[in-house]
């Protein structure tokens, strides 16, 4: 009863258009107030507290890593370098973006960002190699998806925070702790490389189809003078993962180290940026961040309020005694995450959802870090496809397109992500062999 | 003239601590690795850093709260905006009207909230962990956040009564980077 009073006035909130966080902060309240003894000091309290960890801070540092990543030089650099390695083969310049926007997603944590980063520069280079608009804008707003699944992730490090305080049980009664942002990072690479590689067979086949124009193989002397030019971007991807790999950085140490390694290259390698820009893009990172962080505060809130309620305890029971098995409930926590990317985005997504399904999905015995990887796809997919998708609308400012336009673009690369999200829905290895290998399952 | 510097004063603060909170993570962590190189360890163990961690961590709650505010004036809070789109002029307006006021209504409550926290806090003698400066110092935040972000909704509010008009957060534009003409001539990239 009391949870379909929570929902039911959460979702007319945010109907009004509200800013989720305020959305969900007012339901809280409310509730509260009208039904409950919790004393409201301990709101106060949480609303500090909430987001008082240190690894929410690798959120705000990898956004400024990014937004440091982002202006020029580092992405136009990993252009070149994939240009002299695959713009030989059909797609030619599609298939390089394809792989650009991977290297660039393995330095960056967020996707519109990628899309920008990429877009800005390969979409007008398309066109004027005689590509039709529609397949620069598809192959660009899908690839930049890559962003939130290659580590680091933005997307993975909330979806760690979201259920790091959940109480969870196992079909055996054992109590199961949440992913941790390392087996998280670790466990994206091979999805993410698999995606990658499905996006540029996409791209390859429509590209073979249509007679697309290929561009003159590179010798190996040019790329490797490619390749040396951008090193200095891929050494970041080492430290990121190597770093939380080898154990010398915990994730949020990494992730400061990158920013400050990310503005030393912005500034004084590839001098893109003089440091009179720094102060604006300090600026935007924080605005970012702390758009983030606020709606973590009433999220945790939420979840706070529900965790009181026993809510997702209850969802939980409810499930198994109607007898559902995992396979019944991810297709139905996929339809559901697909409806949410419409009317959301990402980070709020996975705030709200990932702490009442991730109790469930550990009674029904799926892996956590299986279902970070499933929540982090469906988000890209989310991404790609109107009303709300980001990705979208960044492309579409880019390439000058409607969104209209542009959906019936996106449309051969979105099917392949969907049947990528059936993959990793499915097939649990794709996201657990690699971090059970290395032994950190 | 007083917006003016209440706004400047805004954005210095949070781009300051932004900036600051990674350069103290990122000192503390070479602090740590360069201690093991035996001729350093004289000179930098006598410093301590344990603090670090924690200091970074009060930096960027004060950045979320008052970046919250900050965000509120350039629109880069998000909602479900979709159904309010559709609706026609007259209901969108009221609608609009009662989201903006609702944010302002709940900054209000969470920031007396907050401020009768910090109140009962500062006349005990609670200190933080590592750095043992009074916690009502550190709470500060969420009052003084909150109610700086109650105004901001108010002052948008105003303004969108006023003109019709609500900030909005471009996406697709970062500073630097120029959509129009490519920073690099397609010729570059297909040499």
């Amino acid at each position: 009863m009391s949870s379909l009073i929570i929902f039911t006035l959460l979702i007319v909130l945010m109907l009004t258009g509200m800013p989720i966080s305020i959305a969900l902060g007012l339901t809280v309240l409310t509730f509260i107030y009208t039904m409950t003894h919790v004393p409201t000091e301990s709101v106060a309290l949480k609303l500090f507290t909430g987001i008082d960890n240190f690894e929410i801070m690798a959120i705000p540092f990898f956004i400024l890593a990014g937004n440091f990543l982002t202006h020029g030089g580092v992405a136009r650099r990993m252009i070149n370098f994939a240009t002299s390695m695959v713009g030989h083969w059909y797609g030619g310049l599609g298939l390089a973006g394809v792989m650009a926007c991977a290297l660039f997603a393995a330095v960056s944590g967020s996707s519109p960002a990628t899309v920008i980063a990429i877009g800005s520069i390969m979409m007008p280079a398309m066109v004027a190699q005689g590509f039709p608009k529609r397949f620069g804008a598809g192959v660009i707003t899908t690839s930049g998806a890559l962003g939130i699944l290659i580590p680091p992730s933005i997307v993975m490090v909330i979806y760690c925070v979201a259920t790091g305080g959940s109480i969870a049980l196992d079909p055996a009664g054992q109590r199961v702790s949440s992913a941790s942002v390392g087996q998280m990072f670790i466990a994206g690479v091979i999805p993410g490389l698999m995606l990658a590689f499905l996006l540029g067979m996409t791209t390859f086949y429509r590209a073979w189809k249509n007679d697309y124009p290929r561009l003159p193989r590179a010798s190996w002397m040019e790329r490797w003078i490619a390749f040396r030019k951008c090193v200095w971007g891929l050494l970041l991807i080492l430290i990121v993962l190597g770093g939380i790999y080898a154990g010398m950085f915990t994730p949020t140490e990494a992730a400061a180290v990158s920013a400050v390694y990310a503005f030393v290259i912005a500034v004084f390698v590839y001098r893109d940026m003089s440091l009179k820009d720094v102060p604006k893009v300090l600026l935007g990172s924080a605005n970012m961040s702390a758009m983030i962080l606020y709606i973590i505060t009433n999220a945790v809130l939420f979840s706070f309020l529900m965790a009181n309620e026993n809510i997702p305890q209850q969802i939980a029971n409810w499930i198994t005694s109607i007898g559902v098995d995992w396979i019944v409930f991810l297709l139905v926590v996929n339809v559901l995450l697909l409806i949410a990317g419409n009317v959301m985005e990402a980070s709020s997504i996975v705030l709200i959802m990932a702490p009442i399904l991730f109790p469930v999905a550990v009674k029904l015995g799926i892996h956590p870090v299986h279902l970070g990887i499933l929540m982090v796809v469906n988000m890209e997919v989310g991404m790609c496809h109107p009303p709300v998708g980001l990705n979208l609308y960044v492309a579409s400012g880019i390439a000058k397109m409607g969104i209209t336009e542009l959906t019936v673009a996106v449309w051969p690369w979105l099917l392949t992500m969907l049947i990528f999200l059936g993959m990793v829905t499915y097939i649990p290895e794709i996201s657990l062999w690699l971090p059970r290998a290395l032994g950190m399952l | 003239m007083f917006l003016r510097i209440l706004d400047r004063l805004e954005e210095i603060l949070i781009a300051t601590l932004m900036a600051a909170a990674t350069l103290i993570i990122f000192v503390a962590v070479m602090h740590r690795y360069l201690l093991g190189i035996s001729f350093l360890y004289p000179i930098l163990f006598p410093i301590d850093l344990s603090w670090a961690q924690e200091l970074c961590i009060y930096m960027f709650v004060w950045v979320a709260k008052f970046g919250a505010a900050y965000g509120v004036r350039t629109g880069i809070h998000v909602g479900v905006d979709v159904l309010v789109n559709k609706l026609k002029a007259p209901w969108r307006n009221i609608v609009v009207m009662f989201s903006l006021l609702s944010g302002a209504f709940f900054t209000a409550v969470i920031g007396s909230m907050g401020a009768k926290f910090v109140y009962g806090l500062a006349w005990t003698d609670q200190v933080t962990p590592d750095m043992e400066i009074p916690s009502w110092i550190v709470y500060l935040c969420i009052p003084l956040g909150s109610y700086l972000m109650c105004f901001r909704f108010l002052q948008v509010a105003y303004s969108y009564w006023r003109t019709g008009e609500l900030p909005h957060h471009d996406h697709a534009f970062v500073e630097g980077v120029d959509v129009v003409e490519p920073g690099i001539g397609a010729a570059e990239v297909t040499r």
